[in-house]
C-alpha cells in the first residue's frame, strides 16, 4: 500500500531534508492519496498526482499542510511521536537545523551517561545506529575518564539539567506543532472547501522532479482490466522484497477516445514500468513506450462528459463490466452465401477472399432460411423462437450480442420511425417493448439534423417557455428566435434553443416530409396528430403515413408531382423491349411500376430503357368497335369491373386511373379489347373529328334552326329492292363478267338472269355491279341508293370507296379523282344537268355538289336517283379543301332560296334539280343518298360524313349521328322515295312550286318539272 | 361557400363564325369552356352573365380572333372548416371518399369517431358503429372540411366527422 510513497522516500533524499514535523504530515497524506489512487484508480487520478506533488512544492512555502485534509491531519498528531523516530533514524547526519542537533547532542549525552535512567521518559533509542554512535562516545570518552565521584556528581546534575531542558523543549515542540494545527488547521478548514484554485494552478503542475508518464500499448477496450490487475500486482508485492516501482498507472480508454489502446503508468525509471507490467496480460510493455511530454500531463487527465448509455432504444441492457452493451439487432444474414466462398479454398491453397459487394440487406433472421443453407449450424427452440446460429443468438428474428461500447455509435443515431417501429412491433403480445417517447427523446438529443426555418410554426415542449407556440423569425444555430402567436405572450419575441422545440402542424396542413425519413419528399395532409408524431395523407397514392414532426415542414400548396430525374408519376415507360409500364409510384432512389401484365415491380430509374412520350392522339378500339382515345372514361367488361379514365394507350394495352381504389395510385392496366367506352372526352361522337367543332358553332346553322341540325332517320326499307330490275355485270366467280339483270333479291342475293344465256343465277349483291341499261356506264356507289342490303353490306369495293369519297370533303383529291369519271362522263341528259357546276353562276357557288345530286344521274339523268349523284357534289366540294367550304355551299346566301329551298326541298328530291334551291333541296332529297346534302344538314361533321354515299357503313358505328336528322324536315324517307317512285309523285308537287319559279333555263330553279320528268319512278317503269 | 365573382377570360373564335352574332358565339363558347371547371382555388359553378366583350383582334397566324370578355359567375370555394354535405362514394379501411358536388372529401379513420369502426364483413364494407350510424356508399354525410388541395383541373380535400352534429345525415 504505501509503495509509492516508500518509494518516494527512498529516493528522494532532498525532500527528506525537509522533513521536520509537519513534513511527516504531508508524508502521511500522500499515503494517504496514493491509496485513494490505487483504489478508485479514476480519472480523478490528476487529483492524486497533484496531491502529490503538493507537499513537495508547498513545503517551501511553510504552507505545507494547506491542502491536507483534516482528518489526515488529526491522525498525524497522534502519531507525531512515532513519527519522529522514523525522523531520527532518517535525520542523523542532518546538520541544517541546529537546534535539534544540539538536543541530539545532549540525548547521546544523556544516554552515554544514564543509559537506564532515561531510556523509557525519553524517546525511545535502541536503534542499532544510535548504540554504534554512542559506542563511538564512549570509545571518544574512554581515554578522558579518571572515574571520581565528583565528577559524577557533576555530570548527573547536568544530565539533569539536560534531561529538564529536553523535556521542556520536547513541549515546545509539542506545543508549536498544536498552535500549528490551530492556526492553519482552522484556516484550512474554512477554505477547505474545495477552493482549491486559489492556488495558483500552475504551482501544481509536474515538474522535472516528478516522476514521468508513459504510455503503455495495451489491447483496445482491456485498458480498465489492465490498469485493475496492475493494482492487484503491486498489493501482491507490497512490502515483498521487489516491490514495484512505479507510482500511478490510469487509463483513458473510451469507444471515442484517441487514447484508447493505451495504459499510461507513471514511475521514475522506464525499467520499473518493465518491470512492473512483466507478464502482464492485455499490456504490451515491450513495444515503445510513448513518453509523456510534461506539458501534456495535466492535459492527459482533463475530464470528459461521456455520453452514457441507457437501456431503451437501441440499446438493451448493460453488462456488469460496463464495457460490454448487449444489443439486439436487426441483422444482416446471407445465411452462409457467402461463407461457402470462405471456407473453400483455391487450387493454390489461398483462401479466397470473401466477396466483396454490397452488405446483405437488414432482415429478420429466418429459421427456414437458415434451416436451408445451413442445418448445421442451426440450433434452438421454435416455441420461445429463440436461436442460435452460426454462435450468435436470435430471439424474435433479431440478433443479440454484446458489443463494447466502443464500437458502437451511439450519437447522432437517427432511426426512421420505421425502423424503430420494427423494433417496437417486435413484441410477441404486441405490447411495445420499447418506449417511443423515451426513443423520441433520445432521439431528439440528436436533433442536430432538425432544422428549422423562418416561418416554421413552433411549439416549446421543454423548459420554462413549455407551451408557447410561435413563428420561427430567426435561426442562429441552435436558437430559434420566433415571435409567440398564442397564448399571453403574443407578440413577443423570445428565443430558444432548440432542444426544447418541435414543429407544429395543425389537422389539414399540407406537409412535406424532409429529412431523414424513409418518405422523404412525400407530401400529403396531416389526418392526425399524437405528441410529436404525425400522420399525413400523402397525394400521390392516398395512403397514411406517420412520421416524426421535426422530419416535416410545410409544403406550398401546389404539390408538386413526384417525380425521379425525367421520370415521373403516371409516366409509361419501356422495361424492355416488350415490357411497358406506367410509374406509379416515386420514391427517392426507385420506382414503383405497374407493367402490361398488371404486375407492379420496384424498380430503378436505370433500368428504365426510355420513357414513352405521352401520345395524345393515341387510338383504339374498345371491344364494342367504338374509339377510344386518352382522356375517355372506359369500364373494364368481366373482370374487376374497374372503371377508369384512360391515362395511356400502347399497343393493346389501356393504362386507366381510377378514384375507387389507392391500390397503385388508382392505376389499372387492361386489354383494349376487354374495356368499353363510359363516355367519351368532350362527347366527342365519333372519333374522326379532331380540331374545331367548326359545326357546333356554325352561324349558318344557328340563322336556320328548323331542322337544320338533324340528319334524316335512317332509311326505311319498303318496298322492293331497287337492285331489282337493274342491268349489271357480275365481278367475280364463275360468271364473272357476264351481263344480266337483276330478278329478284333476298339480302344478301340477287338473283340474275343472264343476258348471255337464259338463265337465272343466284350471285351475292356484293358481287354485283351496276350498269346502265342503256350506255352500259357502271353506276357507282348504286348500294347508298338502293334501300335494301347494301346498307349492312359495307364489304362492297364501291361501298368501301363511298366512305372516303365522303371523306372527300376533306381529303378531295382522292375521293374526287376516284368519282370525277362518273360525274364527267354523264349521259347525255345527265350532262346537261352537270353544268351547273360547269356554268358560271352555279359554278361559282359550289353547286358543284348540289349540281353533282343531279349529275349523278347518269343513269336516270338528273334525278340523281342514284346515290351516285349525291355524291358528285362532294366532289365539287371536294374542290375546296377547306370544309368551311362546305359549309359556304350551304350558306344561306348560298341557299338564297332558303325558305323556298326548303319548301322545295319537299322530298321530291327533284328538287334537287334546281340549284337555287340546291341547298334546300340535298336536303329534302339526299335523305341519307347525297353525302353533301346530309352534310349540309347535320350538325356535326361526322354527319356530313353519314350522309356519304354509304349509309350502310357509316351507321353502324354512329348511328346517332345518322338518326340526329329530325324527323321535322322534310321525310327523307318520303323523299327517297319520291324519288324512286310512285311516292315521288306526291312530292314532286311541293316540288313543283319552287322549281317552277326557277324553270328550266335558269338553272338554280331547276325546273322541277323537267326533273319531275325525270323521275326516276317513270323511268323505272320505262325499265322495267 | 359560394361566391358572386367578377372574372375575365380571352375566348377565341374561329375565322368561321365571324359575323353578326359574333357576341353570342362568344358568350356561347365562353359558357361551353368554363362552367364547371376548377380554378385551382374554386369551382366555377355557372355564369350569371356576360359584360364587355371587347372587340376581336386576330391572332397573328391561325387567324382566330381573341376576345376579352368579363363575366359574372357563382363560383364555390371549399374553405377549412366548412362544413358541406356530401355523399359517400368509395369506402376502405382507410376511411371514406365523399363527395360534395365537384369536391372530393376524404375522412381518415383518424377523423371518425372511434366508435364507428370499419367492418370489411359487412355487405357492401362500411363503417358502422353497430347502432344508429352506418357509412356505406350512397350515405349522405356532414363533413368539415380540414385542409383542401388544388391540382391541376380539381381540388381535394379532407374532412372529419369527428365533431358534433357531424356524420351520418338522416334521411
Amino acid at each position: 500500500m504505501s509503495d509509492p510513497r516508500d518509494f518516494n522516500d527512498a529516493e528522494s533524499e532532498e525532500e527528506d531534508d525537509f522533513n521536520p514535523a509537519p513534513a511527516d504530515m504531508s508524508d502521511d497524506e500522500v499515503k494517504g492519496d496514493a491509496e485513494d489512487d490505487e483504489d478508485d484508480n479514476e480519472p480523478n487520478g490528476k487529483e492524486s498526482t497533484a496531491a502529490r506533488k503538493r507537499p513537495i512544492t508547498s513545503q517551501h512555502n511553510e504552507d505545507g499542510d494547506e491542502d491536507e485534509d483534516e482528518g489526515a491531519n488529526e491522525g498525524n498528531e497522534g502519531d507525531q511521536e512515532e513519527d519522529e523516530d522514523d525522523e531520527e533514524e532518517d535525520d542523523d547526519e542532518d546538520e541544517i537545523q541546529g537546534h535539534r542537533r544540539k538536543r541530539r547532542r545532549d540525548k547521546r549525552n544523556a544516554f552515554f551517561d544514564i543509559e537506564a535512567e532515561v531510556d523509557d521518559e525519553d524517546e525511545p533509542e535502541d536503534d542499532e545506529e544510535a548504540e554504534a554512535e554512542n559506542e563511538g562516545f564512549i570509545e571518544q570518552e574512554e581515554p578522558g575518564d579518571f572515574g571520581d565521584a565528583g565528577r559524577l556528581e557533576s555530570d548527573r546534575r547536568h544530565r539533569e539539567l539536560d534531561l529538564q531542558r529536553d523535556r521542556m523543549n520536547h513541549e515546545d515542540l509539542q506545543k508549536e506543532a498544536e498552535s500549528f494545527v490551530r492556526k492553519y488547521g482552522h484556516r484550512r478548514h474554512a477554505r477547505g472547501m474545495g477552493d482549491t484554485s486559489v492556488v495558483p494552478q500552475r504551482l501544481l503542475l509536474p515538474s522535472v522532479d516528478d516522476p514521468t508518464i508513459w504510455g503503455v500499448r495495451c489491447k483496445e477496450g482491456k485498458e480498465r482490466e489492465v490498469v485493475y490487475s496492475i493494482t492487484k500486482r503491486i498489493q501482491e508485492k507490497m512490502g515483498t522484497k521487489d516491490e514495484l516501482g512505479i507510482t500511478a498507472a490510469f487509463e483513458r480508454g473510451g469507444p471515442n477516445s484517441i487514447m484508447k489502446g493505451l495504459v499510461y503508468v507513471e514511475a521514475y525509471r522506464q525499467t520499473d514500468i518493465l518491470q512492473a507490467l512483466d507478464g502482464m496480460l492485455n499490456v504490451y510493455p515491450r513495444t515503445k513506450l510513448l513518453l509523456v511530454d510534461i506539458k501534456e500531463m495535466p492535459d492527459l487527465l482533463r475530464v470528459q462528459k461521456t455520453p452514457t448509455l441507457e437501456p431503451g432504444a437501441w440499446v438493451q441492457d448493460i453488462t456488469e463490466n460496463g464495457l460490454d452493451v448487449r444489443v439486439r439487432f436487426i441483422p444482416r444474414l446471407d445465411y452462409g452465401v457467402r461463407d461457402e466462398s470462405l471456407s473453400g479454398t483455391n487450387a493454390d491453397g489461398k483462401r479466397k477472399r470473401p466477396m466483396m459487394g454490397p452488405k446483405p440487406p437488414q432482415k429478420l433472421f429466418s429459421e427456414v432460411e437458415a434451416r436451408k443453407r445451413n442445418p448445421r449450424n442451426l440450433t434452438g427452440n421454435p416455441q420461445t423462437n429463440v436461436w442460435t446460429y452460426n454462435g450468435d443468438q436470435f430471439e424474435g428474428g433479431f440478433l443479440v450480442k454484446d458489443i463494447k461500447i466502443q464500437h458502437l455509435v451511439v450519437n447522432d443515431v437517427s432511426p426512421t420511425l420505421e425502423e424503430v417501429t420494427r423494433f417496437t412491433s417486435g413484441g410477441e403480445d404486441g405490447v411495445e417493448n420499447i418506449d417511443l417517447k423515451s426513443l423520441a427523446a433520445s432521439l431528439r438529443d440528436s436533433n442536430a439534423t432538425t432544422t428549422y426555418l423562418p416561418n416554421d410554426v413552433v411549439e416549446v415542449y421543454e423548459g420554462e417557455q413549455k407551451g408557447v407556440i410561435g413563428k420561427a423569425t430567426k435561426v442562429q444555430a441552435d436558437i430559434v428566435t420566433l415571435e409567440v402567436t398564442e397564448g399571453e405572450l403574443v407578440g413577443q419575441t423570445i428565443d430558444v434553443p432548440t432542444k426544447g422545440l418541435r414543429k407544429r402542424f395543425q389537422l389539414g396542413d399540407h406537409v412535406k416530409v424532409i429529412g431523414g425519413s424513409r418518405y422523404r419528399d412525400e407530401l400529403g395532409m396531416v389526418v392526425k396528430i399524437s405528441e410529436d408524431r404525425v400522420t399525413l395523407l400523402t397525394d400521390q397514392t392516398n395512403t397514411e403515413i406517420t412520421v416524426f414532426s421535426k422530419d416535416l415542414r410545410e409544403a406550398s400548396d401546389i404539390a408538386g408531382q413526384g417525380s425521379l430525374g425525367q421520370y415521373s408519376l403516371l409516366d409509361l415507360v419501356q422495361l424492355d423491349p416488350t415490357t411497358v409500364g406506367c410509374i406509379v409510384k416515386v420514391d427517392r432512389e426507385s420506382l414503383v411500376v405497374l407493367d402490361q401484365n398488371g404486375d407492379t415491380r420496384q424498380i430503378m430509374p436505370s433500368q428504365i430503357a426510355n420513357k414513352l412520350p405521352k401520345r395524345k392522339l393515341a387510338v383504339a378500339a374498345d371491344r364494342t368497335g367504338s374509339e377510344i382515345r386518352p382522356d375517355d372514361v372506359v369500364k373494364e367488361y368481366g373482370g374487376m369491373g374497374r372503371q377508369g379514365k384512360i391515362i395511356h394507350i400502347h399497343r393493346s394495352y389501356v393504362f386507366c386511373h381510377t378514384h375507387q381504389t389507392t391500390e397503385n395510385a388508382g392505376i389499372f392496366v387492361s386489354r383494349v379489347s376487354s374495356v368499353s367506352t363510359i363516355s367519351a372526352k368532350g362527347g366527342r361522337i365519333n372519333a374522326a373529328s379532331s380540331g374545331p367543332d367548326l359545326d357546333a358553332m356554325n352561324p349558318a346553322k344557328k340563322l336556320n334552326p328548323t331542322g337544320r341540325g338533324d340528319m334524316p332517320p335512317p332509311r326505311q326499307v319498303f318496298g322492293r329492292d331497287k337492285l331489282v330490275g337493274q342491268t349489271v355485270t357480275i365481278r367475280k366467280g364463275g360468271w364473272k363478267g357476264l351481263l344480266g339483270r337483276v330478278k329478284d333479291t333476298t339480302d344478301t342475293h340477287a338473283r340474275v338472269e343472264l343476258h348471255t344465256k337464259s338463265k337465272v343465277i343466284s350471285v351475292p349483291k356484293t358481287d354485283l355491279m351496276v350498269r346502265d341499261s342503256v350506255s352500259g356506264r357502271e353506276i357507282k356507289n348504286y348500294e347508298n341508293r338502293r334501300p335494301g342490303g347494301p346498307n349492312g353490306t359495307p364489304a362492297r369495293p364501291q361501298e368501301r370507296a363511298a366512305p372516303d369519297w365522303n371523306g372527300g370533303s376533306r381529303t378531295p383529291v382522292t375521293a374526287s379523282s376516284a368519282r370525277t369519271p362518273a360525274w364527267k362522263t354523264p349521259s347525255g341528259g345527265a350532262g346537261g344537268r352537270t353544268p351547273a357546276w360547269g356554268r358560271g353562276g352555279d359554278g361559282g357557288r359550289t353547286p358543284a355538289w348540289a349540281d353533282g345530286s343531279r349529275t349523278v344521274n347518269p343513269y336516270d339523268g338528273s334525278r340523281t336517283a342514284y346515290g351516285s349523284g349525291s355524291r358528285t357534289p362532294a366532289w365539287s366540294s371536294g374542290g375546296s379543301k377547306t370544309p368551311a367550304h362546305d359549309f359556304g355551299s350551304k350558306t344561306p346566301a348560298y341557299g338564297g332560296s332558303g325558305g323556298d329551298a326548303w319548301g322545295s326541298k319537299t322530298p321530291y328530291g327533284a328538287s334537287a334539280a334546281t340549284p337555287g334551291a340546291n341547298g334546300s333541296d340535298s336536303w329534302g332529297y339526299t335523305p341519307g343518298a347525297s353525302g353533301s346534302s346530309t352534310a349540309y344538314d347535320a350538325p356535326t361533321p361526322g354527319a356530313s360524313l353519314l350522309g356519304a354515299p354509304t349509309p350502310g357503313g357509316l351507321n353502324a358505328p354512329t348511328p346517332g349521328a345518322y338518326n340526329a336528322p329530325t324527323p321535322g324536315a322534310p321525310t327523307p324517307g318520303g323523299g327517297w322515295q319520291s324519288g324512286w317512285g310512285a311516292e315521288s309523285a306526291p312530292t314532286p308537287a311541293a316540288a313543283a312550286p319552287t322549281p317552277a319559279a326557277s324553270g328550266g333555263g335558269y338553272y338554280g330553279a331547276p325546273t322541277p318539272g323537267a326533273y319531275t320528268a325525270d323521275t326516276p319512278g317513270p323511268r323505272y317503269t320505262d325499265d322495267d | 361557400m359560394f361566391f358572386l365573382y367578377n372574372l375575365e377570360r380571352r375566348v377565341t373564335l374561329h375565322p368561321s363564325y365571324f359575323g353578326k352574332n359574333m357576341h353570342e358565339l362568344v358568350t356561347g363558347k365562353l359558357l361551353k369552356d368554363v362552367e364547371g371547371t376548377c380554378t385551382g382555388s374554386y369551382y366555377i359553378i355557372s355564369i350569371m352573365d356576360t359584360f364587355d366583350i371587347s372587340e376581336g383582334r386576330i391572332l397573328p397566324g391561325s387567324g382566330l380572333a381573341e376576345f376579352t370578355v368579363g363575366y359574372r359567375a357563382v363560383v364555390w370555394r371549399p374553405f377549412k372548416g366548412e362544413t358541406v354535405d356530401a355523399v359517400v362514394v368509395s369506402v376502405n379501411q382507410h376511411g371514406f371518399f365523399a363527395e360534395a358536388g365537384p369536391l372530393r372529401i376524404f375522412v381518415s379513420t383518424h377523423l371518425i369517431p372511434q366508435d364507428i369502426k370499419w367492418d370489411p364483413n359487412a355487405t357492401p364494407p362500411q363503417f358502422t358503429n353497430n347502432e344508429d350510424t352506418t357509412i356505406e356508399v350512397g350515405t349522405h354525410v356532414r363533413v368539415k372540411i380540414l385542409g383542401t388541395r388544388a391540382e391541376v383541373g380539381e381540388l381535394w380535400a379532407i374532412g372529419s366527422i369527428k365533431e358534433d352534429y357531424l356524420g351520418t345525415l338522416q334521411v
